[in-house]
């Protein structure tokens, strides 16, 4: 007991010190205060030593009714049900954050395709994001190219620079292909904040058509919502089945040994420009989306910001699960939207819960099923052994 | 105007190496990229404008300026690595065995968190560098201008690039750092406590990151709460560049670095001034995969 | 399943709560700019500066007798934030909103302002493709770039009598409009010697400031905020060059005197009517200053936003937003920043421009153009 008196009185002085030359000795006095509240609460918690459960809490009896394939499909109709009326019992407001939640999705998916499935890590995932906005808005424009045409093409450019980008790349391992991708989204952005004659530089492009069904516009944001739903349900089907199929299980075994996938007979040059390839597409769908509906494309919404938000949204709901990604997104888009009445309080809340929601549950919210049942996560060895395997530059 | 913008590139790019030394060293030791290192870089930059503030204000500049300067670089690198030690033990100590890229969302998460202290701490408008200390003024060396700040820039990273690679080839903590670095389990069988050697190697990154962000304080006359974002960025673009976990190969980086974007955007266009970085990163990164000096040349930690 | 019936009932009386709270009898009007982030400077300042004319119309007594509730709200500069934040604003229920700062923000903002007219008018968004859209409900106490640019460019060859400029600016919509519009009045009678773009946040201008040397100007144009500005006028002088610096409005600000120190001094810049001028504009300096400290920018614009926006309710007696439109559209308001009428586009009839340099730490009247 004396022990932790002392633990917490150092920790708490520790803080004061850092603090008082940027808030003043008044406020550092509160933080202070503070600190010695909040790490009592701390080694209280510690000394009880309480095991947090390995997955989401769930009673037993529905979590056996779960694992049913049946009661799962029921567990997501139900889910389901709200989200399809949402347009109809909430305002203008709450229908478009779910319309961004909805498209972050999609994104969220795209990303998980290349991160999660391939393992190769992407920080510039944004870039494809772009080239899908400005083809359609540039389409749109120019052209006068309708989305449901445009669409395709954007998932189709996207994909191409997907494979730009791979090829260049394919010899990188881990953080050097993350540097590089992320010079590669930087790249794209400068390039599109610089190409006055074609993008309109910093002006952006303002005026692009509404999507239309049936000569019918779609520029309500209920149009809008129930859009993406399609949209996402589509990319949802088509991650979930490469996820199944001998593309996906390339994948895996790329990700968990390279030169064991390359002596096992899997083409590594194809495979990983594939995930490029697939993940940029998704990207490039939802870009078009994202300029449909805003209406107006600039540069200054597809920042390295942006690509390190896609990522968290993917590691935060659970890498390689594809209901972990759909989490992430949504608690990503809806956190920060909630936390608006802290006015600017909000992005220090935003951060800290970054880093607690990481300290607690670093395998994400929903971890990877194939990945629990391929290593027994109690099992700390192999935990370590997987720890080491992902993202390694070297083997050792 | 050459000579002038090789100055004006290795004034930047002695920066720029001082902080890729941080990531590059956190690197070799736990393959983490520390996204916060930036922000550290901007608390460092902020603390010396405090310091030097404060010290001015006690009445200490009026009597000897040297002795100002020195008290608000060692202020400053205090603070900083006190605040690099606090981030190992807030944000990446409890997740030692979490997925790497865990950590990485971590850091991440820890870099919007100082930022927005910062801002709120100290509002969101520019801190301005006191203008009436006697430190303006420079040199004219063939139609090129450098001033006494650009001078100490060079210098003073010269002396701690130099004090750094003394210490990790000839201390005791240093050759500790090497063992840790090259296998963390053997050399925790060995009898070395990994645990403190990470701490050191933070604090270390975060006093250079440190001194670099007083100096650039110095030199643009100028801090606010976004700056470590772009100098970060960069400085991890230099520690690749180089060849990332390498010492040797992160001053060449960070000194390379500087100088590709000052002839860049002095002959080609400064508006793709970024570009051009990341452009050059990608060549390289081609022709080899691990940097400029990689491991197989010299040792790592 | 009993916690989460228990969690599904409480959600809806939450939103029951939620849906009676709506009910209150106040005015609300909104506002919206970056008040978070690198910008965050210049957000809060325009947000002061309408905070400033609401405290003052609620000591007053509020508007046809209700009490005026701000609602700010951050958009990060970022135009998909801007979109959600309107979207918030009109759900909240707002009459009018001051906003947004950035062009790019503004653009699809506007649109959903228009969408339910509701009126909007924003204290710093230049781009002349904001007024250009055909929506009635946008309206600007700021001049639009082509205005600005072609007052300074009038500036530069008949008073100043220069004829070889290198052209610098941020690669923002404002720095870079501003630019353009600039060397197209300017035409033939001056000499571009360079046109460059530099990166907003940037710190590092000497590259390009070394290039923009060898060019040997008799003046630089920055189009571009004081921060960059400051910098820009200092390395300068750092590197020798003696061309003075010359720019918009977004270079009328303290923080430019604060970074270019010294070096500022002999440098011009633009800026609406001089708040010292009328008897609006030193109540409000007088006022904001003593409340939140050095203005920055757009704070004066803002306020004479808001209180543009609160005018038009008291004389159309109404919340009504096709009648505030309307009274917008009809006023003639003496401000802060002078005379503000609008034009059928709503943009301000007459942008007059007073051309400031900098003396002894401060910024001085040097010419005014009308």
């Amino acid at each position: 007991m004396m022990a932790n008196i002392k633990k917490l009185s150092l920790i708490s002085i520790w803080l004061f010190g850092l603090t008082f030359p940027f808030v003043g000795i008044a406020n550092a006095f509160y933080f202070f205060i503070i600190t010695l509240f909040i790490s009592s609460i701390w080694l209280l918690y510690k000394a009880m030593d309480i095991k947090l459960p390995a997955g989401i809490i769930l009673p037993p009896r529905l979590k056996r009714g779960l694992d049913r394939k049946g009661a799962r499909i029921t567990a997501a109709a139900i889910l389901a049900i709200p989200a399809l009326l949402l347009p109809f019992f909430t305002d203008q407001y709450i229908t478009n954050v779910a319309i961004t939640a909805v498209a972050y999705i999609a994104l969220a998916i795209g990303l998980n395709i290349v991160v999660g499935f391939a393992g190769l890590l992407d920080l510039g995932y944004v870039a494809f994001y772009a080239v899908g906005a400005y083809l359609f808005a540039l389409l749109s424009t120019g052209a006068g190219l309708s989305f449901w045409a445009a669409l395709p093409l954007a998932a189709i450019v996207a994909a191409a620079f997907g494979v730009l980008l791979g090829f260049p790349t394919l010899r990188l391992r881990g953080d050097y292909l993350a540097i590089v991708t992320l010079g590669f989204g930087e790249m794209i952005r400068i390039t599109l904040n610089n190409w006055d004659s074609l993008t309109g530089g910093p002006n952006g492009i303002l005026g692009i058509a509404a999507p239309s069904l049936f000569g019918l516009s779609l520029s309500q944001p209920a149009h809008y919502y129930y859009l993406i739903i399609l949209l996402v349900l589509f990319t949802i089907f088509a991650a979930n089945r490469l996820n199944n199929s001998r593309i996906g299980r390339a994948w895996i075994a790329i990700r968990e040994d390279e030169i064991a996938a390359e002596a096992m007979g899997i083409n590594i040059v194809k495979m990983k420009l594939l995930a490029f390839a697939l993940g940029a597409s998704f990207a490039g769908i939802a870009g078009a989306f994202f300029a449909s509906r805003m209406r107006f494309v600039s540069p200054e919404s597809f920042t390295f910001f942006e690509s390190v938000i896609i990522l968290s949204m993917v590691i935060l709901g659970g890498m390689g699960s594809i209901p972990g990604v759909i989490l992430g997104a949504v608690v990503l888009v809806i956190l920060p939207e909630s936390l608006r009445g802290f006015q600017n309080y909000r992005m220090i809340i935003f951060g800290s819960a970054m880093v607690l929601m990481m300290i607690f549950r670093p395998q994400g919210f929903i971890g990877s099923t194939r990945r629990r049942l391929e290593l027994h996560p109690d099992d700390e060895k192999i935990l370590q052994q997987e720890t080491e395997s992902l993202y390694d530059v070297e083997k050792r | 105007m050459f000579l002038q913008q090789i100055i004006n590139g290795l004034t930047i790019g002695s920066v720029y190496a001082l902080i890729a030394l941080g990531y590059t060293m956190v690197y070799g030791i736990l393959q983490l990229i520390n996204f916060a290192h930036g922000e550290i870089y901007m608390i460092g930059a902020y603390m010396g404008i405090i310091a030097i503030g404060f010290f001015v204000y006690l009445g200490l500049a009026d009597i000897s300026l040297t002795l100002t300067l020195i008290l608000t670089f060692i202020a400053a690198m205090i603070f900083t690595g006190a605040y690099g030690i606090t981030l190992e033990r807030i944000a990446y100590r409890p997740m030692r065995n979490a997925p790497r890229l865990s950590i990485l969302i971590s850091a991440i998460g820890m870099s919007i968190f100082l930022q927005n202290y910062v801002m709120l701490a100290q509002g969101a408008k520019d801190k301005i560098f006191p203008h009436d200390l006697k430190i303006q003024g420079g040199l004219t060396i063939a139609d090129a201008h450098i001033t006494y700040i650009q001078i100490m820039i060079m210098l003073i990273s010269i002396l701690m690039m130099a004090g750094l690679t003394y210490f990790v080839k000839k201390t005791k903590i240093g050759m500790a750092m090497r063992a840790t670095s090259q296998d963390m389990r053997m050399a925790g069988l060995l009898g070395i406590n990994t645990d403190r050697i990470i701490v050191i190697t933070f604090f270390l990154g975060s006093i250079l990151a440190g001194a670099a962000g007083v100096m650039i304080s110095m030199y643009y006359g100028i801090v606010n709460f976004s700056m470590g974002y772009a100098a970060g960025i960069k400085a991890f673009t230099a520690a690749v560049l180089g060849g990332i976990g390498n010492i040797p190969g992160a001053m060449l980086g960070g000194i390379l670095l500087g100088l590709i974007e000052a002839l860049g955007a002095g002959y080609i266009s400064s508006e793709y001034k970024d570009v051009f970085a990341f452009a050059i990163l990608v060549i390289v990164l081609i022709f080899r995969p691990s940097g400029l000096l990689d491991e197989r040349v010299s040792e790592k930690v | 399943m009993k916690a989460f019936y228990r969690f599904f009932i409480f959600s809806l009386a939450l939103l029951f709560l939620i849906s009676c709270a709506k009910k209150e009898d106040v005015i609300k009007i909104g506002t919206a700019g970056p008040f978070t982030g690198d910008q965050a400077r210049i957000g809060n300042d325009m947000k002061n500066g309408v905070e400033l004319a609401v405290s003052e119309w609620n000591t007053k007594g509020g508007v046809l007798g209700k009490k005026i509730v701000l609602l700010a709200e951050d958009d990060r500069h970022d135009p998909k934030e801007a979109v959600s934040v309107a979207n918030k604003l009109v759900s909240a229920g707002v009459v009018g909103v001051i906003g947004h700062l950035n062009s790019n923000c503004t653009k699809p903002a506007s649109r959903i302002y228009n969408e339910k007219g509701i009126p909007m008018i924003t204290p710093a968004s230049t781009n002349p493709e904001i007024t250009q859209q055909g929506f009635n409900s946008v309206f600007r106490t700021c001049g639009r770039d082509d205005q600005q640019g072609a007052g300074l460019a009038k500036f530069v060859i008949e008073t100043l009598k220069k004829k070889k400029v290198a052209v610098l600016h941020d690669k923002t919509t404002y720095g870079q409009g501003l630019s353009e519009e600039f060397k197209k009045a300017a035409g033939d009678k001056v000499q571009v010697m360079i046109y460059e773009g530099v990166t907003q946040g940037d710190q590092d201008f000497k590259p390009v400031l070394t290039k923009v040397k060898s060019t040997n100007p008799d003046v630089i144009f920055f189009g571009g905020m004081h921060t960059e500005g400051g910098l820009i006028i200092k390395q300068a002088k750092e590197l020798g060059i003696k061309a003075p610096v010359i720019g918009g409005d977004g270079l009328y600000g303290s923080t430019l005197l604060e970074v270019a120190g010294p070096a500022a001094e002999g440098s011009y810049m633009a800026f609406f009517t001089p708040t010292a001028e009328t008897e609006t504009g030193r109540n409000f300096v007088k006022n904001y200053t003593a409340k939140y400290g050095e203005i920055e920018t757009y704070a004066p614009y803002a306020y004479d936003a808001a209180n543009i926006l609160l005018e038009a309710i008291a004389q159309a007696k109404t919340t009504d937003g096709k009648k505030l439109i309307e009274a917008i559209r009809a006023m003639k308001y003496e401000g802060a920043v002078g005379t503000i009428e609008y034009d059928a586009k709503g943009d301000i009839k007459k942008a007059g421009y007073t051309i400031y340099t900098v003396k002894d730490k401060k910024f001085i009247t040097y010419s005014k153009s009308k």
